[in-house]
């Protein structure tokens, strides 16, 4: 058996609020496989966003272990967590987060001028490379403020793909396209999973889960359908 | 080739441009500001250093009645003297073709074996030739003299004589002559024989061996040489020992260029509140995309690199621009200083050290201003970075003003706004006040030196002075002035040079005694402590409370041996007089004239029942004609108006370059204000477009802008009021180191306060128009979206 990619265990997250502690997760136990693609549904203000952020390691939980990859998250210290996250993990945001001032191309290139991981003269080519496999090369010395928002959305995951990173997070990647835009999304995805991407979506798009290989349900901060069921 | 992140912060400067332009502009002024004077002050430094030691100055000067070959010869022989050499000076009066000058004569036997108080030749012939005149470089503008002019030479009643002027020379160890109002003219010793001039010379010029000696040190060897050549049966008139190895007015022009210096400092560090404020505009409209990048993988320590290079940018672009506005206007400034001085830095480059010092501070501060908002703003966390929706309503707002029921709701919203960003407000208001105060400061003090030139003149009860070519009959001068028409009251008075001794060595430099007769009428100072001459009968002297502080051996009660002509007599302090910032002594003409053995007078003044300047010029015609007519040689007249506004002026001009300093106060401040209100519009973008959303018009949103704008310049302008005093007193101090001692007023000056309020304001209404401008295109949606 291999070892899983993703371990939750225990993982709480509470927020302090002037009405009182607002649990966002409550204690939840999870595991993921590499080369799965895994939807994360749930209702606004169920947890999903703060999963994808504990798996980031933008948030730190209130009580439990996050190991992605090996590496417990939830004990990096700041600097570790963002050299950490440079390298293993791809983050797709909702609202593309593209640098307005950069070229769609150099957007790309930017994860590894941070990290450092590729050397200077193969950057680029190898952020055309992407942007190629996504359909957007012939975009990549254009500014974002010219490309369409699914165009936006193909070179956010190829920024997000810049590293080569254990796993690729994306939260609500569908939520600001078009259905046609978001059915090509959720394509584009389903296909690197079967390059051997791993893949952890959060989504309110119930359609997505006909792409993924597991769905888990949030509400109120607790996985309601056991992981289990799907994998069988 | 730049990577990515370089080029998004190079991009990141072009999208903002006005912001970055604002920044930019002031740095620059900043650094035009500082970086000239440091340049002026290079230059000068080196040139006075360098051409004052070229010139080999004298040690010390001993003023005999004739010097001769073997005198100088056991001059040099004496322990501690390098060498010595003599020269025949001699007042005269000179006719160029702009009127009659007073002139000093200088005469050498031989010009080209100078070995003390080098001159340097300049344009035409030099050394001066039989019937040839050399005009001294600071008299020649005064003079209104030129090569080729001819001028005629006069000593007292002696003969005339013509001279030709063939060349200008510079002595850089004269006070400069335009100061002096004297015509300084290098001329052949059978010229000065020509116009009846006693042959021989009459001054000894010596240089100390060791150029390290210290004053007193060389005091002691110039006793040696008084001393020989009172053994050979000479009459010493006076020694002076100037401060070795300093002109008399570097001190002055050091003391300019420090404060000067100081506040374009002052000017460059304010400067950096801009840089403040456009890195914290820039993090606070990129606080996501940190959040991104953060995410993407960048560490807090790439991203602040990221920012400070950028502002490492934005001093790298305004020295490109400053630093060779600053050396040309350095140079401007260093020439007309020279200029004062008799000094020339044509010849002389601003150092690369001045250069490579401008390049250092005006790169890293913007660095280090920036340093702050960076550190704190790359410290957000990729999780509040990404929720984050802009200004919040942190800091609280004045009671006062939450509370008011006396104004509008938009302009209470303007005045909360003002409120919501504490430090930054602080920064701006700090830039405004300080502009407001150097303001104030340079009002306060034009204000004080026209006291002190109030103060100066209020002791003389004359309109008009006439100096006599030589001495004549006291009583009979003032009886021909007297009667004549217009005349009110006239007096005679005289005047010698005196050095104080001790043990009978003359110890000071020579000072001036004015000798009004014992009862005037005509010189009433303000007696501090004792009293004014009681009788005509004894050596009794009154001086100004600056003599006193100068030198306690004057005070009050206490008896004085002073050397007058050669002659030596003890004189008792009987009174000290307010005579404000300038040293003055006063003795009575008739004990004068019992000690110096001379019942002349020198000079007459009138009081004229007589008004305007052309009436009084017409008197003064008549005075010199009628005194001319009876055989009496009037050398120089004057008006006490024109001389109170030539002082005045002179003073004011010096004060003026310190009040120049304001401006560039003023206008950092306005830019840092103006940058202030961009960031505001910036930051409150969608709170602008709620209010556009629930019907506020473009007269509302301007009328915030322009409010938030000036409450900030009213606040600024009631903090400047108290800080104008320190302010005054800094400035004044500055110019009694410069010029002369001040008395600073401690109230700020009334209407001055009500013109920075009009300044303040216009400013205020100016640095946000554009702003406001930008406030008022923010649509709804646009702003919503934002």
């Amino acid at each position: 058996m291999t070892k899983p990619l993703i371990v939750l265990r225990g993982v709480s997250r509470e927020f302090p609020t002037a009405a009182g502690t607002f649990t966002a997760l409550a204690d939840v136990d999870l595991t993921i496989d590499r080369g799965e693609f895994v939807v994360v549904v749930g209702q606004s203000g169920s947890g999903k966003s703060t999963l994808l952020a504990l798996l980031a390691g933008i948030d730190r939980p209130t009580r439990g272990e996050v190991i992605v990859d090996d590496t417990a998250v939830h004990a990096l210290s700041e600097r570790q967590v963002s050299a950490w996250r440079g390298g293993a993990v791809g983050i797709v945001f909702q609202f593309f987060q593209l640098l307005p001032t950069l070229t769609a191309c150099e957007n790309v290139m930017l994860p590894m001028d941070f990290t450092g991981t590729w050397p200077v003269r193969e950057r680029r080519e190898r952020a055309l490379a992407l942007m190629g496999r996504l359909g957007v090369a012939d975009q990549a010395d254009k500014l974002p403020s010219t490309l369409s928002g699914g165009q936006q959305q193909r070179v956010a995951v190829a920024r997000a793909m810049a590293n080569a990173p254990s796993v690729l997070l994306a939260d609500e990647p569908t939520g600001n396209l078009d259905s046609r835009n978001a059915e090509s999304m959720l394509d584009l995805l389903a296909g690197l999973v079967q390059d051997g991407q791993t893949v952890v979506m959060a989504t309110h798009d119930h359609g997505a889960q006909r792409f993924a290989t597991r769905t888990i349900a949030l509400a109120d901060g607790r996985i309601v359908a056991p992981a289990a069921l799907v994998h069988a | 080739m730049l990577s990515p992140r370089w080029r998004k912060v190079l991009r990141d400067l072009w999208l903002h441009k006005a912001r970055t332009g604002l920044a930019i502009s002031a740095i620059c002024i900043g650094i035009i500001g500082a970086g000239a004077v440091l340049d002026a002050w290079s230059l000068l430094r080196r040139a006075t250093r360098e051409e004052f030691d070229a010139s080999r100055p004298a040690s010390a000067v001993i003023r005999t009645d004739s010097v001769d070959a073997a005198l100088l010869a056991r001059i040099r022989a004496l322990p501690g003297i390098a060498t010595a050499q003599s020269r025949h000076v001699v007042s005269a009066r000179v006719r160029t073709p702009a009127g009659v000058q007073t002139a000093l004569l200088i005469a050498r036997d031989d010009f080209a074996a100078n070995e003390i108080g080098v001159v340097k030749p300049g344009d035409g012939a030099w050394p001066p030739s039989q019937g040839h005149a050399v005009v001294e470089h600071s008299s020649v503008e005064f003079a209104g003299v030129a090569i080729g002019d001819s001028v005629e030479l006069q000593i007292g009643d002696g003969p005339a004589a013509m001279s030709r002027v063939s060349g200008i020379a510079r002595d850089v160890g004269l006070a400069p002559g335009w100061m002096e109002h004297v015509v300084y003219i290098f001329v052949s010793p059978a010229d000065l024989a020509r116009i009846g001039a006693t042959s021989g010379m009459n001054e000894i010029q010596v240089a100390v061996a060791d150029r390290s000696l210290g004053r007193t040190e060389i005091q002691a060897i110039a006793r040696d040489v008084r001393a020989l050549v009172e053994r050979t049966g000479r009459r010493v008139s006076s020694v002076d020992v100037p401060i070795p190895g300093r002109h008399i007015h570097a001190g002055q022009i050091d003391s300019l260029l420090y404060t000067q210096g100081a506040f374009g400092l002052l000017a460059l560090v304010l400067s950096g509140v801009l840089v403040v404020n456009l890195i914290a505009a820039m993090l606070t409209g990129q606080v996501r995309e940190i959040g991104v990048m953060k995410a993407i993988g960048a560490g807090a320590g790439q991203i602040a690199a990221m920012y400070l290079g950028l502002a490492f940018s934005l001093g790298i672009v305004a020295c490109a621009i400053s630093i060779p506005l600053a050396a040309v206007f350095g140079r401007m400034y260093a020439e007309f200083t020279a200029g004062i001085l008799n000094f020339d830095v044509s010849a002389y480059r601003i150092p690369v050290w001045a250069f490579a010092l401008q390049l250092a501070v005006g790169a890293l501060l913007p660095v280090v201003a920036a340093l702050f908002p960076v550190v704190r703003g790359c410290r957000i966390s990729v999780n509040d970075a990404l929720r984050d929706f802009g200004i919040s309503g942190r800091g609280e707002t004045p009671r006062l003003i939450v509370g008011g029921r006396i104004f509008t709701r938009p302009v209470l919203l303007s005045l909360r706004n003002a409120f919501r960003r504490r430090a930054r407000m602080a920064l701006t208001l700090a830039t405004l006040a300080i502009g407001g105060a150097v303001y104030l400061g340079a009002l306060n003090l034009r204000g004080a030196v026209i006291g002190a030139v109030d103060l100066l003149f209020a002791p003389q009860q004359f309109d008009m002075v006439f100096r006599l070519a030589h001495p004549a009959p006291a009583e009979s001068i003032a009886a021909v002035v007297t009667p004549m028409a217009g005349v009110s009251a006239a007096e005679s008075w005289a005047g010698a040079r005196a050095a104080l001794a001790t043990d009978g060595a003359p110890l000071g430099n020579s000072f001036t005694i004015t000798a009004p007769p014992a009862g005037t009428r005509m010189l009433v100072p303000r007696i501090l402590t004792g009293h004014w001459f009681t009788s005509a009968g004894n050596n009794e002297l009154v001086v100004s409370n600056r003599v006193v502080d100068d030198d306690s051996a004057f005070a009050l009660g206490r008896t004085v041996a002073l050397v007058i002509d050669g002659r030596s007599a003890t004189w008792t302090i009987v009174g000290v007089a307010d005579g404000g910032p300038m040293p003055v002594t006063y003795a009575s003409r008739e004990a004068l004239a019992r000690v110096t053995g001379s019942t002349g007078a020198t000079t007459i003044v009138v009081a004229t029942g007589v008004a305007g300047q052309a009436a009084e010029l017409a008197l003064v015609r008549r005075v010199r004609s009628e005194l001319a007519d009876r055989g009496f040689d009037v050398s120089s007249s004057q008006l006490m108006a024109e001389q109170r506004a030539v002082i005045q002026d002179h003073l004011l001009m010096v004060a003026g370059f310190l009040g120049n300093m304001s401006l560039l106060m003023i206008v950092v401040g306005g830019l840092g204000l103006a940058s202030t209100m961009s960031l505001a519009v910036l930051e409150r973008t969608r709170e602008i477009g709620v209010l556009r959303a629930i019907g506020a018009r473009h007269r509302t949103i301007l009328g915030m802008i322009q409010v938030e704008g000036l409450v900030i310049a009213i606040l600024s302008w009631l903090i400047a009021i108290p800080l104008s005093l320190p302010m005054s007193i800094a400035l004044g101090n500055a110019f009694g180191r410069v010029m002369l001692e001040v008395p600073v007023h401690l109230l700020p000056d009334g209407p001055g306060v009500l013109r920075w309020f009009t300044v303040v304001v216009l400013l205020s209404v100016v640095a946000c128009a554009w702003p406001a401008w930008r406030a008022m295109r923010i649509t709804t949606s646009s702003a919503l979206a934002a």
